[in-house]
């Protein structure tokens, strides 16, 4: 009997699944359109029928989810209903004011996930110190209970001010709302995020709350499902933290589920790059309307506490940094009135789509540029897509007219526009947070990711270009190669001076003895769970703090020099005399799946043969090259092909310009290196 | 879209590349800035920055940059460069907050860095933050009774902060001894200054990879485009003059009576051209404005219209300002106090501005939304050995004025800058001997309208352990109450109560102690459009939510809702009821707004009328503590009603 993991990751067009064979290292890829009235059909007929699997095969399914996403854009919530401290149930609509659009006053931030209708207030009153001043009023809160029977809702977040310091009252309140309420969800904001700062505490308690019954429907029918056909083990479900959790932890903490499928793919690429021996790498997942941009140094993903699916709204757990900006393969590029071009923000999308799609978009996208360029081909291999090359021409040709240009400059101008456009959002997550790009490899993927993963990499001085073997896949391969993973945290706000290190050492054994309770809870094994700890600290006054990890026992003045130094490489500078605080206390509690082994290829030695030639034009104003075209799948382990050159596949095109070297790894990874990188 | 109306000599790509990358080296300050600032008023988005070219004309400003420093960063630039011409070194910082030289107010502090390519200044990065303090002679140096700038805080004309890379540790010392926070003034000036860096790293890498003369040419034509983008846009319009005027609360050299801004603007041709000379002297509050926060004010009240448009020189060459003589209110000349020209003159002039457009782009409509409003409790901490001085210095979020075809937005942050967030109170309780008793939306003030105003907020707070401590505000539109256009209603009046006690929405340094209770709302937006033809059911779903109440939607709308379940939030249009209301109020209203305004105040008094009752049905202005008739507000308040509403109504 084959010992299979198989990761599903179930995107809005298609369900990837990733299937690895753990004795052998062999995986198998499938794709399967999704079913989004119930995305669990399109799993179970794809892990079944498309990957041939048998569930009584697999030792280890984990799955992406954007069931909790769509959700919360859709608003296709339950009925919920928030219960706040007496004059308070307004924060999460108040929020803290701000637009994500300055200047157009006809762009509004979204409404609440929870309507001001269904807001209650009860008597109750905690200080900053902890200290209640007014008990909870347990008449009122009987009363609200009996209102929220009578209007059946499914969930209910309770939200109390200065919670954090004392979570006594939220408690109590949700007792009474258990007694009085059984089989409802409850969410308090003490337990859910114990952090000060009301709006994001309540609006990630809020979150949680509207989508903890529909998760938790879900999970339970999903994991009945893979059980009945023979699979024994918890569904491990990726979170957007980088890790996965088990269902009876997605149930309570079903608001981690929110980014599932974006952090995914910054998984894979620091994976891929640690693989290939580059710890540091950046992640360049260009789909069809935008690119998703990740960053991993020393082989940790950077992760931020500021996230959010909507403007207005965060949801305050570590999630994998990942910085999206509109620019796609049907981005389209266009001309302002003052005669400058743009590209993107706007895009065609996967329907219309592209003008050679012919489906009814005459403007020019990149992926219209591309095939003019010859950079993309008419025909995708096995000819499931046929591209008109000839109204790509006429819509690039279009655009020409109007910049004075000709069909194949105005190409290229579109293309480095977009391309720039990219280098700029990498300069945003990297130069700026001190990361110097020519330490980096750029791991490509996504469907256009390797079209412009060489001309991005060049314009930013990064020698290396890392495509793997499935780049449409991605993100199935990141929920493959994760880990249990839990964010545990307390509020400790003293400046170093004050601290006292034997406190802070017991609120971190107390933190990580919470942390192996939950990993004992899920089944990990002992020798395979981990705890890291680390402190936020910022410069007394400082407004944002910087994360720095330390050991155990805690070493105050350790991680007071780190802090220096980290603000340094962050912001360069440091401030020596300056006071220093302590914000917050972290604890990451893992539990470490171990990875197999991919498979590996051997060297055949056979030269790779072109499947054919096209005239193709790169960047710069040369002419057009003659450039071979291989199809990626019969290029064995240990090629070196020279550019200019062109891999073509199923899910996506590698653009290996002139001047770059690609080498095919023993994984199959494409490795393309700038022969005038230094140069 | 002519190739011809390019005129550029740099190829499109390389254009676009370095219009980008410009636009992509001022964000990268204001992204250092927010994540290690001092401040909290920074930290709360009151900061912008730019890049400014070798003469100080401005090439690029922020994404992220505060509405009220717009237009103003080319003016301190200009003031560096003048001030030090031909003394000018690499390594070099200076540091300015002069209102006087075109900067906003003394807490806005601006630090400018030379960008030298061999030898020649090529362009200056500019870091403005809105510093806690600058000394003065209330707390965060918002004293609304200054008479001159001497009461207000420390004027930095433009000096050198770095000499040749040296820091000038003595100079900082110095300002930061003359403030309340000189720990966070000197954090900050370090955090701006290596933003500042930050934005020469980026501009020299340019420089590397294409070359000076390409970059220079490229800062002149992304001006150039802007210009040309901004013009063509003006060229679709109708020429034309349209004027407006909108009103501070009173000016106490003259007691009361509104005191009038005009705003007049022109189109001709590609020319759009402001003329605000016929608006009042200098006022004898700090609610005045100096030449460059009144330019800021037509600035982002335009761009509030082109919101696509790039901000830089080009966009200021476009529009023609004429702020008429010196000494206005508008124009205050040095010493005045100017440094409230934030909740007074900025405010009127943005709002003029929206009212003006509302009519050339009526897709695009918006009533006048609440007015920017400072709260500051300074004193001693008591809660702590050491008696720390606190300053808890609140802004709230209020309503926004009705649109064409939707609600104005609820709690939203002001005009004055949206990316200025409401500060948490978790936060603030830690920090200052001040609970918060209530953060909510506010009830019925939204301003009634076809599409209503936002809803404004209500906040109340208490003091524990304060030592010694006083209360201050900074607003204005108690009198000059928020209003609408096409035929909406006015919102609530700002103003803060202190145990019961209506203090006004302009008062300082009042003496305040322990268990006192304060509490103030933030008005709602102004209505669009006539009340009486709102869509009875969007009325009801309003008091479902308690945006509105059933009586005022009987009052202020003519509909009558009958409550089904108030447990189910359950509610109903009368429809007969409500036929007949909206007949009743349509046949009396304009005979409420003649009816003596003695009477009205009288009944005030009496508690049968209130505040709303007062503005929306009678344009009657009172002293809302004392219940006390303005008769020359009024006048003026009700000649404003004339022409924002009733020749809309029906």
């Amino acid at each position: 009997m084959a010992k299979l993991r198989v990761a599903v990751d179930v995107g809005g067009t298609f369900t990837d699944i990733c299937v690895m064979n753990e004795e052998t290292g062999a995986m198998e890829i499938a794709k399967v359109p999704s079913t989004p009235k119930d995305p669990i059909e399109a799993i179970i007929s794809g892990v079944r029928d498309a990957a041939g699997v048998d569930l009584r095969d697999v030792v280890l399914f984990s799955h992406g989810t954007t069931v909790a996403t769509n959700a919360l854009i859709t608003r296709k919530l339950p009925s919920a209903a928030m219960v706040a401290t007496r004059g308070f149930r307004d924060i999460i609509e108040i929020r803290r004011g701000t637009k994500s659009d300055l200047w157009d006053a006809y762009k509004d931030v979204a409404p609440p996930y929870i309507r001001r209708r269904d807001r209650f207030e009860v008597a109750e009153r905690i200080d900053f110190e902890g200290n209640v001043l007014e008990g909870l009023d347990e008449t009122e809160a009987r009363r609200i209970a009996g209102i929220l029977r009578k209007r059946a809702v499914e969930a209910v977040a309770v939200c109390f001010i200065n919670s954090y310091a004392n979570p006594a009252n939220e408690l109590r309140m949700k007792a009474i709302l258990e007694e009085e309420l059984p089989g409802v969800a409850i969410s308090t904001s003490s337990e859910i995020l114990p952090e000060i700062f009301e709006h994001e505490r309540f609006s990630t308690t809020v979150a949680n709350a509207v989508l903890s019954p529909i998760i938790g429907g879900y999970v339970r029918r999903l994991q009945s499902r893979l059980n009945e056909g023979g699979y024994e083990g918890d569904v491990l479900l990726f979170h957007s933290g980088g890790g996965v959790m088990t269902p009876q932890a997605a149930e309570k903490l079903a608001v981690r589920l929110a980014s599932s499928g974006i952090a995914a793919g910054a998984i894979a690429s620091r994976w891929i790059g640690v693989l290939c021996g580059y710890p540091n790498a950046i992640g360049l997942d260009m789909g069809g309307t935008s690119t998703d941009i990740s960053l991993s140094y020393q082989g940790v993903e950077r992760t931020t506490k500021e996230w959010l699916v909507e403007y207005g709204y965060p949801i305050c757990f570590p999630s994998i940094e990942v910085l999206t900006i509109g620019a796609g393969g049907g981005s389209l590029a266009w001309i302002d009135p003052a005669g400058a071009l743009h590209n993107g923000p706007q895009s065609a999308g996967a329907d219309p789509g592209p003008a050679c799609y012919q489906r009814g978009n005459e403007q020019a996208t990149n992926t219209d540029a591309n095939v003019v360029l010859g950079r993309l081909g008419e025909s995708l291999i096995g000819g499931a897509m046929l591209l008109d090359r000839a109204a790509a021409e006429r819509s690039v040709a279009d655009l020409g007219a109007q910049l004075g240009m000709d069909t194949i400059a105005a190409a290229r101008a579109v293309i480095r526009v977009a391309n720039a456009n990219m280098a700029d959002a990498v300069r945003l997550i990297a130069i700026r947070r001190g990361y110097d790009p020519r330490e980096f490899a750029l791991v490509a993927f996504g469907g256009a990711g390797a079209l412009h993963g060489a001309d991005v990499a060049r314009e930013l001085s990064i020698p290396t270009v890392l495509v793997p073997p499935n780049p449409g896949i991605t993100a199935a391969l990141g929920c493959l190669l994760v880990d249990v993973k839990h964010d545990l945290s307390e509020m400790y706000l003293a400046t170093v001076a004050d601290a006292d290190p034997v406190k802070i050492e017991q609120e971190f054994v107390r933190l990580e003895a919470e942390a192996q309770t939950l990993l004992a809870d899920e089944g990990v094994p002992p020798e395979q769970r981990e705890v890291e700890r680390s402190i936020d600290m910022r410069y007394l006054g400082q407004w944002r703090s910087l994360g720095v990890a330390v050991g155990s026992p805690v070493d105050v003045e350790a991680a007071v020099a780190r802090f220096h130094a980290e603000h340094e490489r962050e912001y360069s500078y440091r401030r020596d005399g300056a006071a220093i605080e302590i914000y917050r206390l972290n604890v990451k509690a893992l539990g470490v799946t171990p990875k197999p082994e991919f498979q590996k290829h051997a060297k055949t030695g056979v030269a790779p043969v072109p499947r054919t030639t096209r005239p193709a034009w790169f960047d710069g104003d040369g002419p057009a090259l003659d450039t071979p075209v291989f199809d990626r799948s019969t290029i064995a382990a240990g090629s070196v092909i020279h550019g200019p050159a062109i891999f073509e596949q199923l899910d996506s095109t590698v653009v290996v310009p002139p001047g770059w070297r690609a080498e095919v790894d023993e994984w199959l990874n494409i490795r393309m290196h700038d022969e005038e990188a230094g140069k | 879209m002519s190739t011809q109306s390019r005129g550029t000599t740099l190829d499109p790509v390389t254009f676009e590349v370095l219009k980008n990358a410009f636009v992509n080296a001022v964000d990268q300050m204001g992204e250092q800035i927010l994540r290690t600032c001092h401040s909290f008023v920074i930290y709360a988005r009151d900061f912008s920055s730019a890049l400014c070219n070798a003469e100080g004309a401005t090439i690029m400003q922020g994404n992220q940059d505060i509405a009220v420093h717009v237009g103003t960063l080319h003016y301190t630039a200009k003031a560096v460069i003048d001030a030090f011409a031909g003394d000018i070194h690499p390594g070099d910082v200076f540091l300015i907050n002069d209102p006087y030289a075109g900067g906003t107010h003394f807490n806005d502090a601006r630090i400018v860095r030379p960008i030298f390519v061999d030898g020649e200044i090529i362009a200056y990065s500019q870091s403005c933050g809105h510093w806690a303090d600058m000394g003065g002679s209330v707390p965060g140096s918002f004293d609304i009774t200054a008479r001159d700038h001497f009461g207000e805080g420390l004027r930095i004309t433009p000096i050198r902060i770095w000499d040749k890379g040296r820091y000038l540790g003595d100079i900082v010392r110095m300002i930061a001894s003359n403030t309340r926070a000189p720990g966070d003034i000197i954090g900050d000036l370090h955090a701006q200054a290596e933003a500042t860096r930050v934005c020469e790293r980026e501009i020299l890498r340019l420089v590397e990879k294409y070359g000076k003369d390409t970059v220079l040419t490229a800062f002149d034509e992304v001006q150039d485009y802007v210009e040309r983008l901004t013009r063509q846009r003006i060229a679709e319009l109708p020429d034309g003059v349209w004027q407006t005027e909108d009103y501070i609360d009173f000016d106490p050299n003259e007691g009361e009576g509104l005191v009038p801004i005009k705003v007049k603007m022109t189109i001709e041709g590609d020319q759009l051209t402001y003329d605000l000379s016929g608006s009042h002297a200098s006022v004898g509050t700090f609610l005045n404005a100096a030449f460059g926060s009144a330019f800021s004010a037509v600035i982002a009240g335009t761009k509030t219209f082109f919101p696509d448009v790039p901000l830089n020189a080009g966009f200021y060459r476009a529009v023609q300002v004429d702020l008429g003589p010196v000494g206005s209110v508008v124009n205050a000349a040095w010493p005045t106090a100017v440094t409230g020209f934030c909740a007074g003159p900025h405010e009127k002039i943005m709002n003029s501005i929206f009212e003006l457009w509302s009519v050339l782009k009526p897709e695009r409509a918006l009533a006048c939304s609440f007015n920017l409003e400072y709260l500051l409790v300074g004193g001693r901490d008591g809660r702590t050995a050491e008696k720390n001085y606190f300053m808890w210095y609140d802004w709230m979020a209020g309503g926004w004025g009705g649109r064409n075809g939707r609600d104005g937005s609820n709690c939203t942050s002001p005009v004055f800058g949206v990316g200025l967030a409401v500060q948490p109170l978790e936060g603030q309780e830690r920090l200052s001997p001040v609970i918060t008793t209530e953060h909510s939306i506010l009830k019925d003030s939204g301003g009634p309208g076809l599409y209503r105003g936002g809803c404004g907020v209500q906040k109340g707070g208490t003091l524990t352990r304060a030592e010694g401590a006083v209360i201050s505000y900074a607003c204005d539109r108690a009198r000059s109450v928020v209003w609408g256009i096409g035929g909406g209603l006015p919102s609530i009046p700002h103003g803060v109560w202190l145990n019961g006690e209506f203090l006004g929405a302009v008062f300082s340094n009042v003496d305040v102690k322990q268990g006192d209770v304060f509490t103030r709302p933030s008005a709602g937006g102004g209505g669009y459009g006539d009340p009486l033809a709102r869509d009875p059911e969007a009325v009801k779903e309003d008091v479902a939510d308690d945006y509105v109440s059933i009586e005022r939607a009987l009052k202020d709308y003519g509909v009558s809702i009958r409550e089904v379940d108030a447990d189910l939030a359950l509610y109903e249009v009368d429809a007969a009821a409500t036929a007949e209301a909206r007949a009743g109020i349509r046949a009396a209203r304009k005979g409420w707004l003649s009816e003596p305004a003695e009477g009205i105040a009288a009944r005030y008094r009496a508690g049968e009328l209130d505040a709303m009752d007062c503005l929306r049905q009678h344009g009657v202005v009172l002293d809302w503590g004392t219940g006390a008739l303005f008769p020359n507000t009024t006048v003026t308040f009700r000649e404003m009603l004339h022409r924002r509403a009733v020749p809309h109504w029906a």
